[in-house]
């Protein structure tokens, strides 16, 4: 009750701007540097990690983020939403449940493709993935390093497992016409659960640009999934781990905003209707203090089924305790 | 070859005009843009203000006068960034071992240095640089 007066009251107090103290305690560390949370529920930018460890927690604290996201692509929509607590500036735990909800516009075109036009009318469905992430921070220091070109490295593992990997698709009637067989099935995965393992780089450049910080960070993922785990891991004939590259430019132009851009390769081990491309997105970050944050993204998922052109827009909102 | 050589000389002109630009530019250290010593001293003297009535770490600075520090930091600092002074205080791990300052207690610090450099109105471009001059000193003064 007490933690929930505080929360509005700050809240009320960054969005009006009034100087309001706000006594929770979200931790010590600086402004920003707990990222925000990406969509796997790891402390980062928006799609991708960063080796910061999240929350504020300085090596004496224990602190913490809960976080929700919405992403818009056309005839599919990504809600989802997680915890994550921060241990020591050291050890990052992450738990994010996400759901994809695929439009039956798409759905009675897959259902079309599969029955040579016998079925054309199918309803949507929806297709849930469960990541727990473990990330833990094994040399530097982002800002405050002796060596000034040194950066933070950390070590990350993003368990996957995806709900949906069987659940029937029924027609309007009710009927099965392909029992226990889920979308990421249908689309040719093998595997409804992978773990991705990613070495992460991250810098800050005090004053890097004109004087305005800079943020750069650079990931190496080992992973088997495809299009991000929604379709599934692996396929009949590629169960191996694919090795993809992820990246962040930010820039800090006011002690409250981060602007950037990202990027993360996927492997397209699929194919066909289930091609996977390159993802990008632009984003604006906003933190108005350490009790919580909102980014506003335009993102660019390339291509998913029946929607070659999958981009739309994206809001996340962190909370810090 | 008249039109030539009229150019010619303007096109000097412009040439040497602008590198004398970029090297006065060049020139100014980010001491002199902040406003110098006396700018220093005005952010050293409201940071320390507050730090010595801070419930967390006003205790690490019992005995040592205000003044005296006011000076050291703002000689550090003035040496740090490019100006006409030498720190001759100890050195930073001397005067913070065995204080077992924690991660918590620098960033609190942190965050009343940048405070009030903003408060005695620096640009945040200049914060910045500032401290990049001061973060690789974290190592030699938390834990110690």
């Amino acid at each position: 009750m007490r933690l929930k007066h505080v929360f509005v009251s700050c809240l009320i107090a960054s969005i009006s701007s009034i100087p309001i103290p706000c006594n929770a305690n979200t931790g010590s560390a600086l402004l920003f540097s707990g990222g925000t949370t990406s969509y796997e529920g790891s402390a980062g930018g928006g799609i991708t990690p960063w080796a910061l460890i999240g929350g504020y927690s300085s090596k004496e604290q224990i602190n913490g983020t809960a976080n929700v996201q919405l992403l818009q692509l056309g005839d599919y929509q990504l809600t989802t939403a997680g915890i994550l607590v921060g241990f020591y500036d050291r050890v990052e735990l992450s738990l994010q449940r996400q759901s994809l909800d695929v439009g039956d516009g798409v759905v009675s075109k897959v259902f079309n493709l599969l029955t040579d036009g016998a079925v054309s009318v199918a309803p949507g469905t929806v297709i849930e993935q469960d990541i727990i992430g473990l990330k833990v921070k094994l040399f530097g220091d982002a800002i405050f390093s002796e060596n000034p070109y040194l950066p933070q490295i950390s070590l990350g593992l993003q368990y996957k497992k995806n709900r949906d990997f069987n659940t029937d698709l029924p027609l309007p009637s009710g009927a099965v016409p392909l029992p226990s067989t889920g979308v990421p099935q249908l689309v040719g995965a093998t595997e409804d659960n992978g773990t991705d393992i990613y070495l992460t780089a991250s810098k800050l450049w005090l004053g890097g640009a004109l004087g305005k910080n800079v943020l750069t960070n650079l990931t190496v993922r080992a992973t088997k999934a495809n299009t991000l785990g929604f379709f599934g891991f692996e396929s009949a004939n590629d169960d191996s781990y694919n090795i993809e590259f992820e990246g962040s430019l930010a820039l800090i132009p006011t002690p409250n905003t981060v602007i950037g851009v990202e990027w993360r390769t996927q492997s397209n081990r699929l194919g066909g209707l289930a091609e996977e491309e390159t993802i990008h997105d632009v984003f604006i970050a906003y933190f108005p203090n350490k009790t919580w944050s909102a980014t506003f993204a335009y993102v660019d998922v390339g291509s998913l089924p029946f929607e070659s052109r999958a981009n739309g827009f994206y809001l996340s909102v962190t909370a810090n305790w | 070859m008249k039109q030539i050589q009229s150019i010619l000389p303007k096109c000097i002109l412009i040439v040497l005009l602008a590198t004398s630009a970029c090297v006065s530019t060049e020139k100014t250290s980010l001491y002199e843009e902040i406003g110098g010593r006396e700018t220093l001293e005005k952010v050293m003297g409201l940071a320390i203000h507050r730090i010595y009535s801070d419930p967390q770490i006003g205790h690490y600075f019992k005995g040592v006068p205000k003044q005296h520090l006011r000076k050291e930091l703002s000689d550090q600092v003035c040496e740090l960034i490019g100006g006409p002074c030498k720190y001759t205080g100890k050195t930073m791990v001397a005067s913070h071992k065995d204080l077992n300052i924690s991660d918590a207690d620098f960033y609190l610090l942190v965050e009343y240095v940048q405070q009030a450099m903003r408060d005695i109105g620096l640009t945040y471009a200049q914060e910045n640089q500032i401290l990049r001059h001061l973060a690789p000193l974290k190592s030699q003064i938390v834990y110690l």
